[in-house]
């Protein structure tokens, strides 16, 4: 590749007659940082109003007012800003490197590492001095970026990156969401901080975090320009004689110590690492000073912190005092991020075409074969195991009495609750690995599953919006609201996605957006609905298969019936549209119906799934990539066999989730996501070879 | 590879299948046993329940009802997180080594129904489905945990109920007496400490990382009724939620309460989480300049004592809120 020959076009920055217009943006950002502190500042529960704060800072207020400014309202506005100008930098220079728009605190796991550390640490409760605890969190969230990087490979394809990251923070999420409903009391209110709450008790916090969010910055600008040569290709920054394995390496750990410093300082405020630099891309093609790096981060900086002090105005000035103190502060930047983040999918010029398909060996009948009857034996056996294994063991005699209805009382009861719940999670996770192969064959992208898009969360959704209103809702309402919330979301995320053609980043930007605000929305409600439930939210966010009968299973049941018919009778025209757009067409096979039908179908199939076992993340994204990767990208195959895993996959994770710390139980979701995790990265890994 | 381990698979589920032969239980020989004195109770939901007779294998889901039961002399077999309840609730300690049946959320149903009770105690938090399931078991008395319209006298109608249903109503009436005891005696030592009618906040909080919470208990919580009835009055301003009269707030919320107000809170020591009136706020510079926490109002409280507890807990609550401001 000619190194020179890509210079002056990728070196947009040699405009200097834009420069005067840079200065001002950045400028007029400064203006609104401000504007919106001193409006933070004038906010709070107590009777401190713009009067009493502009006597405070002139020395001229009653000590209790002073102190109410100086302890509690400065140490926020401080807190707010700090975070936010962290999490923005971090992920504007985690995008540059990664020359990924998706890749941010959130999407390298960085977040999700240094939160489940400090997870761990409060579960043991012991309580550390503050320092020690943003250490314990640095660790965390290098770790997981170092893995994510590791495993995804430097520099490689940026699909890969995102899918180890999402895969990674996913896994670590859950583990710790784990923890908050083993340790109730111990982790009491580790829930509302895990949505990320800028409020403080006094400056220690902020005092003990700015010299590390200061060794983090200054140092990220030092290798700005070494940053800005990556942007132009590895073999082109090594032709300018930049070390591209170094300067990521430096970029990665620092961005980490930024992320830890926000997660110990606030909990993981999600979204502002991926907006805020979204929001500054654009700025960069407007005014040419933004294209550099040096002039790029702190412009994402200062975006990153009017997101953060923005959301804590917005959310001061429309709720009563007493209640904004529940919601946290995440869950509204999570909202504001949301709506930024679609419009801004909305507006990207999609440059990245579709990543190149996996490739993959084309393997033999006699190993597809193979796969199944391992798979099937897997599937057998374990569906044995779950029904003999509980709280209490039983065996198969026991089954036998009980199908014949001759069983003891307490073996029929025992029966009577566990089989519903074995059936459950077997229909929801076949449910959920249908609903994600049918996904990504359509939109041809492997990162589109139905949680990544948001249509589980939308389901979740309308079912917890209905179990809020109406406390006797029974299995079919359940299923109709869950219906109908998946349904809106899917016409939202496909119907704004669609124009271009669901082109990758704008689909799975868009889907992610509302996903996370489906999630904050949950949260939200039942905050103000019934605050002190926080394992409500949990239960039904993790998925669980507890208390659930046989009626309960009857929906997800018909429309797995009709999905894997469906599937199977137009097996071809799935193989020929997630192969690329022109084949079809030349066919003479119309899409647009197509396309729309299997998206309804995978619609259902994941609003009936989340109506019978809460949200289960990952079956939907794993399943169909480990078919693909076992037996090759026929439909034909790849159906039975990612039905097979992702039944296998939920199964398994209600077992674990029912029997190692029971009478405990923990919800399948969140053993789903702990045990597909590793095999996702295994897989990964595998196929890069 | 494959081959392989497609004969492990095969020979596990063999031999998993062989392991697995046989039964834990004899198949149902369909005797029931008739009662004598068959009884039929209504409960806090106004479910029918119907009993062979005063129940004597107990398991209950939450700790109010646990400590209910343990106040009238019934031992309970099962009891959802057994060591919460033995570190939050003291007032009442458990005389027996009952099943830990799970966490008070989702209690295990495997578990519940090894235990073969005769009766379920369950509280009107529990998931409608979970209840479902477990009517299949046993009869399960749903009790109402909380009713924002009046605490005490839900409190002592679980009792109550809980009495009727396991045939100990002559203890229920003692437990009554002596919390109506425990009042007037509470009442008359504050009136005479000259703190009748004074004002008092109590609140529980949690620190988390560098952030302080506070949940104000309101006036229609149950600690809140029961300050009334003892001859307080409840500072706080907010409206707490419907059932429980909890409400939330930062330690900047403080600032509206009285000046002359008595503050009170209760922690426990087996949770450092739990105490940031101790720990995290001394050094807050807002709480140092709370006219009540200048002049010394402050007072905790015992550990153990449970604030959604029963009629034990609220005598130990009085005991102790009265030894405090009268000392």
């Amino acid at each position: 590749m000619a190194v020179t020959a890509t210079k002056p076009a990728a070196r947009p920055s040699t405009a200097p007659a834009s420069r005067p217009g840079a200065a001002a943006v950045t400028a007029g950002l400064v203006l609104l940082v401000a504007v919106l502190a001193v409006v933070d500042i004038t906010q709070g529960t107590a009777a401190v109003g713009p009067a009493e704060v502009f006597k405070a800072l002139t020395g001229q207020a009653r000590p209790d007012d002073a102190s109410v400014v100086i302890a509690s309202r400065l140490p926020r506005m401080t807190a707010g800003l700090l975070v936010g100008a962290v999490l923005g930098t971090a992920g504007a220079v985690l995008q540059a490197v990664s020359r990924n728009v998706l890749a941010s605190p959130d999407t390298l796991a960085v977040n999700a590492g240094s939160y489940l550390a400090l997870g761990l640490v409060g579960a043991t409760g012991v309580s550390l001095p503050m320092i020690a605890s943003s250490g314990v969190a640095f660790a965390g969230g290098l770790a997981a970026a170092a893995v994510v990087l590791g495993l995804s490979g430097l520099g490689t394809g940026t699909v890969r990156l995102v899918l180890a990251g999402t895969a990674l923070m996913l896994g670590l999420n859950s583990m710790t969401e784990g923890l908050l409903l083993l340790f109730p009391e111990q982790t009491d209110g580790l829930y509302q901080w895990n949505q990320g709450s800028i409020a403080q008790n006094g400056f220690d916090g902020v005092l003990q975090m700015l010299p590390i969010a200061l060794i983090g910055l200054v140092g990220l600008l030092l290798t700005a320009r070494r940053v800005d040569a990556l942007a132009l290709g590895d073999d082109a920054a090594r032709g300018l004689g930049v070390p591209v394995r170094a300067t990521r390496v430096t970029v990665v750990v620092l961005a980490a110590l930024l992320s830890a410093a926000a997660v110990t300082l606030a909990g993981p405020i999600g979204f502002v690492g991926l907006c805020a630099p979204a929001l500054v891309r654009p700025l960069a093609r407007r005014f040419r000073g933004f294209a550099r790096s040096r002039t790029a981060m702190p412009a994402a900086a200062l975006t990153g912190a009017a997101l953060v002090l923005g959301s804590d105005v917005l959310l001061r000035t429309f709720v009563a005092d007493d209640l904004s103190v529940a919601v946290p502060t995440g869950v509204v930047t999570s909202l504001v991020g949301a709506v930024f983040l679609v419009v801004m999918a909305l507006r990207l010029k999609d440059t990245a075409g579709a990543g190149a398909p996996d490739r993959l060996r084309i393997p033999s009948r006699a190993v597809f074969l193979t796969t199944l009857a391992v798979l099937v034996a897997v599937l057998v056996g374990l569906v044995i195991a779950a029904v003999l294994v509980g709280d209490s063991k039983l065996l198969l005699g026991d089954v036998v009495n009980w199908a014949q209805g001759r069983a003891g009382r307490t073996v029929s009861f025992v029966l009577d609750t566990r089989v519903p719940r074995v059936l459950a999670a077997l229909c929801a996770g076949a449910a959920l690995a249908l609903a994600g192969t049918l996904v990504q064959a359509v939109t041809r992208n492997p990162l589109a599953e139905p949680s990544v898009l948001g249509v589980s969360g939308g389901g979740a959704l309308g079912a917890v919006v209905l179990v809020t209103t109406a406390p006797v809702a029974g299995t079919w309402g359940i299923a109709g609201a869950a219906f109908a919330g998946s349904a809106v979301t899917a016409v939202l995320v496909f119907g704004l996605a669609a124009r271009g053609g669901f082109r990758q980043n704008r689909l799975v930007l868009v889907g992610i957006g509302v996903a996370a605000a489906t999630t904050a929305l949950i949260s939200l409600l039942i905050v103000l609905t019934d605050p002190f439930n926080a394992t409500k939210a949990l239960t039904w966010l993790s998925g669980s298969t507890y208390g659930r009968t046989m009626p309960d299973i009857v929906p997800v049941a018909l429309a797995l019936v009709v999905g894997i018919g469906v599937a199977l009778a137009r097996r071809t025209e799935l193989d020929l549209i997630s192969l690329d757009e022109d084949t079809p067409r030349l066919l003479g096979l119309p899409l647009g119906p197509g396309r729309l039908g299997f998206l309804v179908l995978s619609v259902v199939l994941s609003s009936t799934a989340v109506a019978c076992a809460g949200t289960i993340g990952f079956v939907g994204l794993v399943a169909p990539h480990a078919a693909r990767a076992l037996v090759g990208r026929r439909h034909v195959r790849v159906v039975p066999v990612a039905l097979l895993l992702g039944a296998t996959l939920v199964c398994t994770a209600d077992l674990i989730g029912r029997t190692v710390i029971a009478p405990a139980q923990l919800g399948a979701g969140l053993m789903t996501a702990v045990i597909g995790t590793p095999y996702f990265l295994y897989l990964l890994v595998r196929s890069r070879r | 590879m494959r081959r392989l381990l497609l004969t492990a698979a095969a020979t596990t589920a063999a031999a998993l299948t062989l392991a697995a032969c046989g039964t834990t239980e004899p198949a149902a020989d369909k005797s029931e046993k008739k009662a004598s004195e068959a009884l039929t109770l209504k409960d806090g939901k106004g479910t029918e329940v119907k009993l062979d007779g005063p129940a004597k294998k107990v398991v209950a889901t939450e700790w109010n009802v646990v400590e209910s039961l343990v106040s009238l002399g019934v031992d309970p077999v099962g009891v959802a997180d057994v060591k919460g309840y033995t570190t939050w609730d003291t007032s009442a300690p458990l005389k027996n080594e009952p099943k830990d049946i799970g966490t008070r959320g989702e209690p295990s149903m495997d578990t519940v129904a090894s235990l073969a009770p005769d009766l379920i105690v369950a509280t009107t938090d529990l998931p409608p489905a979970a209840v479902k399931q477990m009517r299949e078991v046993a009869p399960v008395l749903e009790v109402k945990s909380a009713d924002g319209t009046d605490q005490i006298g839900q409190m002592l109608d679980n009792v109550d109920l809980i009495a009727k249903a396991t045939g100990t109503t002559d203890k229920a009436k003692t437990i009554r007496t002596d919390f109506e005891a425990k009042v007037a005696e509470g009442k008359k030592a504050l009136t005479e400490a000259k703190m009748a009618g004074r004002e008092i906040a109590f609140a529980d909080g949690y620190v988390t990382s560098n952030q302080v919470s506070i949940r104000p208990y309101t006036a229609t919580s149950l600690i809140g009724e029961v300050n009334e009835a003892i001859g307080l009055k409840n500072a706080w301003k907010m409206k707490g939620d419907e059932a429980y009269g909890l409400a939330s707030t930062d330690v900047e919320g403080l600032t509206a309460l009285p000046k002359d107000v008595q503050f009170a809170y209760i922690a426990s020591d087996e949770d450092k989480n739990s105490t940031p009136f101790t720990g995290a706020l001394t050094k807050n510079s807002v709480w140092k300049s709370l006219p009540f926490v200048k002049a010394g109002d402050v007072h905790r409280l015992n550990d153990g004592i449970w604030m959604f507890g029963g009629p034990r807990s609220m005598e130990a609550y009085i005991d102790s809120v009265v030894g405090a401001l009268t000392k």
